[in-house]
């Protein structure tokens, strides 16, 4: 089966492909904008995803995937730096993170993605904005302009939540020594 | 005065008195913890990495998933000064809510 899908949002991507398993239906792959899965059985497998650091290339994104292999997770798909892993339920809760920092230096590489992302649309989109000032023929300009504060915008609730979540965390740090 | 360890930094560096490679951390911990610690991969990892750049923990010969790890003379130090940390915490806790028994 296939679904058209688009997130913003990687812990609204992860829910809902859990969602999709407890029905039976297991992510199989992504191509932009279409997620593909497989019947099977409901509630077989727990998945989590992950942005790995860097572009998710070379020896440091290998030897990372191969240590998480090792440990009995299965690797479903990995599209540069996007990774959707999988872990059979009868091995019991699956967490790539078990701790409050390991959760929170990882949050803090999603807010980097995140922030940086936000930062260069605000940009593209004032300069291309401010081209319009100059000349208002330019069409393609006034677009990409569109185009660039519209991303900005719909990048500005995953970026509020993960700041939310970064707060949280950092509240429990304070208290338990996790 | 050395820093407090998470628990899981401190049940990996007593896993690896004996060599174990990155999945056996993770079910020996989970075992002595009566299933209470588990470990996810991605924090294992993370902590292996980190043990090894604070020279508490060394890889023993082996390539890739094959890799063993073991605790060197520093990062045993670092475990019993920690075993000297919970002591405190734990006679005083006693002491105090007027344990007895096993407690």
């Amino acid at each position: 089966m296939r679904k058209f899908k688009i997130f913003m949002d990687d812990a609204k991507e992860e829910q809902w492909i859990n969602d999709m398993a407890s029905q039976g239906w297991h992510f199989k792959s992504f191509n932009f904008p279409l997620y593909s899965f497989d019947k099977g059985e409901p509630a077989e497998y727990e998945y989590r995803t992950e942005m790995l650091e860097g572009f998710g290339y070379g020896k440091a994104a290998n030897e990372y995937l191969d240590f998480v292999q090792s440990t009995g997770i299965e690797v479903v798909q990995k599209r540069f730096n996007w990774v959707y892993f999988r872990q059979h339920k009868s091995k019991g809760n699956f967490e790539l993170y078990s701790d409050q920092s390991s959760k929170l230096s990882y949050i803090n590489r999603i807010f980097t993605i995140y922030s940086t992302l936000a930062v260069l649309n605000l940009i593209a989109a004032i300069i291309n904005g401010s081209v319009l000032l100059l000349d208002e023929s330019l069409r393609f300009n006034s677009f990409i302009a569109g185009l660039n504060t519209g991303v900005f915008i719909a990048l500005l609730y995953p970026l509020a939540k993960t700041v939310y979540r970064k707060q949280n965390l950092k509240r429990e740090i304070a208290m338990y020594e996790k | 005065m050395q820093q407090p360890l998470t628990e899981g930094v401190y049940y990996i560096l007593l896993a690896l008195y004996e060599p174990r490679h990155g999945y056996g951390i993770m079910q020996i911990v989970e075992e002595w913890s009566d299933g209470r610690v588990k470990l996810g991969a991605g924090t294992t990892y993370g902590a292996l990495k980190n043990l090894q750049e604070k020279k508490f923990i060394e890889t023993l010969a082996g390539e890739g998933r094959k890799k063993e790890y073991v605790i060197t003379s520093l990062g045993k130090q670092i475990v019993e000064a920690e075993v000297t940390r919970i002591k405190e915490l734990y006679n005083n806790g006693r002491k105090i809510i007027k344990a007895e028994g096993d407690l």
